[in-house]
């Protein structure tokens, strides 16, 4: 089975709450990552204000950061390779890189253009 | 001299927290309290975290961050902790590894992030919990005072069992305001003990620590109830700094003072009246010295400094806030903010300024966060060219965690929602919210002045800012390369568009607050356009010699905020009437020798006394 490692920008409190808007594509990914690993989804995730050295020892995660900066964040990388960037997967994405049964067709749409609301 | 007998003195538990907002003397109380504790014989460790306070200094010895002996007190020693240093010790061990392996600007966002008041207050209770739970440290000591406390909202954190699963469990990643003690998830053990040390009545005594002033009493009541709410029922309540009666035959300012202060002591929060309460009077001197600690639990009039002349106060340069309101108004438009610690009166003088610049004829809007709504009540309607309107902190927060709470929360379990819940506790978030609800005033700001009694810190600018830096970047990349983007941040910054002023009172503390919230503005790039030192005795010219050495007092403090904090300074005194409606306000912007020295104030003279 596939990993999926997501590697978040700098969030203080839980999915970024206090930011100036609640971040209704974290909210449902959050749902998502919950939900896909119920179903046997092997994922991680790392927070770059409290896991730094995650993302500076692994040399993908390190180079995007180098070109691309922290606002380009999140970056999902599966089986160590990069899978998306710049915003949340689907949860059809996570079936599919997951290798898992597909969800009902209710699979929640993520915004992409404002992630990382950051916070306190 | 001997002690009064002062209640929260009697049968003292082992810990000792005194707890209030900066300037109302909790680092005062907490020494006086740890030398009366070892002049009976006791063994006391005295814990300070006010780096205004400077503990050492007051016992003539270097004391810093490791328990040192108090050779002038017999059986007491002292412990300095500087929670600054701390959170900058912790943020080193999480950012350490990663500078210079991670690009700059990626190590800057994680830096900020570790940046706000959750972190230091996070790293201030990491110290004390090893003060609370060495058992060996309790044989060789009957007392451990401590000159803070943690607030509500850390000990709920603690104490929530969500909080620690979501963070200690490797690689989930998910976290919250304790984010801080990521990185110390061993010690969970100790974090526990320390809590229910914290909350045990036979060994935690909490002094609330207050001004016969009615909104720093309050405040704490309102410390009061969640503290108590949360297991800490063991407290007290010190009323410091009460003007004594006879001063105010005197002097009308003195006696508009008394007046104030018995109204505010007759109309005590009811959650604060069945406390144990002990009052302790004004003195005419700061904390310096052990004589000076010794005589603060004292009913002594007149500990005059050994000179015990009158103080001969020197004229002084600080114009009236008129001076700074014709510099703002020379621009016929702007945003202007008044920042400052709760209490210093930010909204009397946002009204002051809104009043002096519509009386000049410009159209003001004046937005205030006043709790009691009472100023934009009386003011509503009353000049020509100024609107008000009032935003209720209480209801924005409380929209705004409910509105994350029906998204965010929707599908959490029971653990992970009161995490959640607590998270939205927390006072960023109140900040977050207010400012938000203010924002919509901000873009009127292009043509007319507004101003508001409330301003967000440089650290929640910097973090809300990096939204907006992403906002631009997609911008950029999506659509027309040439289309201009100003971000609030951008007019923030702007001191033709902003005008940041800073207000503090002319004592120790709240100086030193106002200089913090002042380095923390400069982080984000935005330097406070001025200074307003309210509430000043000096300005006010008292006639009461108890005042006239306090004022004696403010000169160094005036001296510091002038010459080394500020680019501008305004000086308000204390007025004897509350500062209600147009012309009280107006009069607030002047000084009574505002007419003869335009731009100095020329100060009490000794030999009048």
């Amino acid at each position: 089975m596939s990993t999926i490692q997501i590697f978040d920008p700098a969030l203080c409190c839980s999915s970024g709450v206090c930011g100036t808007d609640v971040d209704q594509a974290l909210v449902n990914f959050s749902a998502d990552i919950d939900w896909a690993v119920k179903n046997g989804a092997q994922v991680e995730r790392f927070n770059l204000a409290q896991q730094p050295l995650a993302f500076a020892e692994n040399t993908v995660v390190k180079g995007f950061l180098q070109r691309s900066g922290a606002e380009a964040l999140p970056l999902i990388l599966v089986d160590g390779e990069v899978a998306l960037a710049g915003r949340y997967p689907l949860r059809a994405e996570l079936v599919r890189w997951a290798g898992i049964a597909a969800p009902d067709a209710e699979a929640k749409p993520a915004g992409g253009c404002c992630s990382g609301s950051r916070c306190c | 001299m001997a002690t009064l007998p002062m209640q929260f003195l009697d049968n003292p538990p082992p810990f000792l927290f005194f707890t209030g907002k900066g300037g109302v003397g909790k680092t005062s109380l907490a020494c006086a309290h740890a030398v009366a504790l070892a002049d009976q014989g006791k063994r006391v460790l005295l814990v300070s975290t006010d780096p205004a306070s400077n503990v050492g200094q007051v016992f003539g010895i270097e004391i810093g961050n490791h328990i040192t002996a108090v050779n002038a007190v017999q059986g007491l020693s002292a412990l300095e902790i500087d929670p600054q240093a701390a959170a900058q010790l912790y943020r080193d061990k999480i950012v350490g590894p990663v500078r210079g392996v991670l690009p700059d600007a990626v190590v800057r966002s994680i830096e900020e992030q570790l940046s706000g008041a959750c972190t230091t207050e996070i790293a201030a209770f990491d110290e004390f919990t090893a003060l609370l739970t060495d058992p060996a440290l309790l044989d060789c000591y009957d007392h451990i005072v401590f000159d803070t406390a943690p607030t509500g909202h850390t000990i709920r954190l603690l104490q929530l069992p969500g909080a620690w699963d979501d963070f200690l469990q490797e690689g989930k990643g998910d976290s919250s305001c304790l984010g801080p003690l990521a990185g110390l998830e061993k010690q969970r053990a100790r974090y526990h003990a320390a809590v229910e040390a914290l909350a045990d009545p036979q060994r935690t005594r909490l002094i609330l620590v207050a001004r016969a002033q009615r909104a720093t009493l309050r405040e704490a009541a309102r410390t009061h109830e969640e503290l108590a709410e949360i297991g800490l029922t063991q407290q007290y309540l010190v009323i410091n700094g009460i003007l004594p009666q006879q001063e105010a035959a005197h002097d009308p300012l003195a006696a508009a003072v008394y007046k104030r202060e018995q109204q505010a002591l007759a109309e005590m929060p009811a959650a604060l009246q069945a406390l144990p309460t002990d009052r302790v009077r004004l003195k005419p001197f700061n904390l310096v010295g052990l004589d000076a600690l010794r005589h603060l639990l004292t009913e002594e009039d007149a500990f005059l400094p050994a000179s015990a002349a009158a103080p001969t106060l020197e004229t002084i340069h600080a114009p009236a806030l008129s001076t700074l309101i014709d510099d703002i108004a020379a621009n016929g438009h702007g945003l202007i903010m008044l920042m400052g610690k709760g209490g210093v009166g930010k909204t009397t003088l946002a009204a002051a300024v809104a009043v002096a610049l519509a009386e000049r004829g410009f159209p003001v809007h004046l937005t205030t966060s006043d709790p009691a709504a009472h100023l934009a009540e009386t003011l509503d309607g009353t000049l020509e060219h100024l609107t008000v309107s009032r935003i209720d902190p209480l209801l924005e927060s409380a929209r705004y965690r409910q509105h994350v709470l029906d998204t965010k929360g929707k599908n959490l379990d029971a653990p992970g929602r009161a995490l959640l819940e607590e998270d939205l506790r927390s006072p960023c978030t109140e900040e977050i919210a207010v400012f938000q609800a203010f924002s919509r005033a901000i873009r009127e700001a292009g043509k007319k002045f507004v101003v508001m009694d409330t301003a967000p810190t440089g650290h929640t600018l910097l973090l809300l800012d990096a939204t907006g830096a992403y906002h631009r970047e997609v911008a950029r990349q999506m659509t027309d390369p040439h289309l201009h983007f100003t971000t609030p941040m951008m007019q923030l910054q702007d001191s033709a568009q902003t005008k940041v002023l800073l207000v503090t009172l002319a004592e120790t503390t709240p100086v030193l607050e106002a200089a913090n919230l002042q380095a923390d503005l400069r982080r984000a790039g935005i330097e406070p356009w001025a200074w307003i030192i309210n509430n000043s005795l000096v300005a006010a010219q008292p006639q009461s010699r108890l005042l006239r050495q306090r004022a004696a007092n403010e000169l160094a403090q005036i001296d510091l905020v002038a010459t080394q904090h500020a680019q501008r300074t305004a000086l308000v005194p204390l007025l004897a009437e509350e500062p209600i409606g147009v012309v009280r306000l107006l009069a607030l912007t002047r000084t009574p020798t505002d007419a003869a020295h335009p731009e100095q104030i020329s100060t009490l003279k000794g030999s009048s006394l």
